[in-house]
């Protein structure tokens, strides 16, 4: 019976992340094309875009973060209720990017969890579904509670 | 001119007005700040497509007052304010703070450098003079540790307030020293 409630769960889960949009650069226009109604991220439930983190549970690092903007991006990460997950969309989240200097931040997943990473810079709308896709995936299999 | 060997060297950087060198004919402004401050206050220039000139650091407030105030400067405008750092150059002095100004009433630009000191990173602030360079300076302390006595609030700009280098001088490392990896918050 448990089973049958985390899959009703999962499944409206799903297909009703409210993103919260994390844009420092680049990424972040990519992301408002992925939002926009050539791409339409409302297919996959996940237009309700919010700019509060308490009313959020997909965190989209979209753009570089520096060693003073990661406090900012800690503290927005911990004020989104559970569960929650991460995506660090493009180079410059996932890794620094070409940005290989004193002062960003290498990655950001030395500080918060990340759950899908996307390549590119900056990454296509189609990668922005597709890692959309994989956290549904993921979301489909998290436990109800 | 000096020898038959130096002649290349010479011509090459005729005109450029560095000391021993010619310099190139007095423009108006600089006809104007020596008729103000006599000849031996600055040496000028046009190293940058506008007449430049080299100020001592002591007398500051006063020369740049001059040159916002004076009707026929009239520089009323401080387009910028930036240092460099000739580490392991040709200079005698590390650093130069280096103002562009433009005057919007008669079209002009002119470029003010200041040699600083390593052993005494310390310049007067012209925020008294123009309201707008008080993040430009900020900037620059934050950069380059060049402080400006007199700034009504000398803090850091870009970087974290913690931040304990300078990092546009030029031995500092690019990938810094281990700030990025080690910063607690």
């Amino acid at each position: 019976m448990t089973t049958k409630v985390d899959a009703v769960v999962g499944w409206a889960r799903k297909n009703s992340l409210w993103p919260m949009p994390f844009g420092t650069a680049c990424c972040a226009i990519e992301l408002m094309a992925t939002l926009a109604s050539r791409f339409d991220l409302a297919r996959f439930g996940a237009e309700a875009i919010r700019f509060s983190p308490r009313q959020s549970d997909l965190l989209i690092v979209s753009g570089r973060v520096s060693i003073k903007m990661m406090p900012v991006l800690k503290k927005i990460y911990d004020q989104m209720p559970e569960p929650k997950w991460v995506i660090s969309m493009g180079a410059c989240a996932s890794s620094g990017g070409v940005f290989n200097t004193y002062t960003l931040v290498q990655g950001v997943d030395q500080y918060i969890p990340v759950d899908v990473y996307i390549p590119g810079c900056p990454p296509r709308p189609e990668n922005v579904i597709q890692a959309l896709m994989k956290i549904q995936e993921k979301v489909a299999q998290a436990k109800a509670n | 001119m000096g020898k038959a060997v130096d002649n290349q060297e010479e011509r090459q950087t005729e005109g450029v007005g560095r000391p021993g060198r010619p310099e190139p004919d007095p423009g108006i402004v600089t006809t104007r700040i020596r008729a103000r401050f006599g000849d031996t206050s600055v040496s000028t220039g046009n190293a940058v497509g506008c007449e430049s000139v080299i100020a001592e650091r002591d007398a500051l407030l006063p020369f740049m007052t001059f040159l916002r105030d004076d009707p026929e400067l009239a520089f009323d405008y401080l387009v910028d304010v930036t240092a460099v750092d000739r580490l392991r150059l040709d200079e005698e002095v590390r650093f130069a703070v280096v103002y562009q100004l433009y005057s919007h009433k008669h079209n002009r630009r002119f470029s003010v450098s200041v040699p600083v000191p390593e052993a005494d990173p310390r310049i007067g602030s012209v925020v008294s003079v123009w309201p707008g360079a008080n993040w430009l300076e900020r900037e620059v302390y934050d950069m380059y540790g060049i402080v400006f006595e007199g700034h009504p609030d000398l803090r850091r700009i870009l970087m974290p307030d913690d931040f304990g280098s300078y990092p546009l001088r030029k031995d500092y490392p690019l990938h810094g020293k281990g700030e990025r990896d080690n910063f607690v918050f």
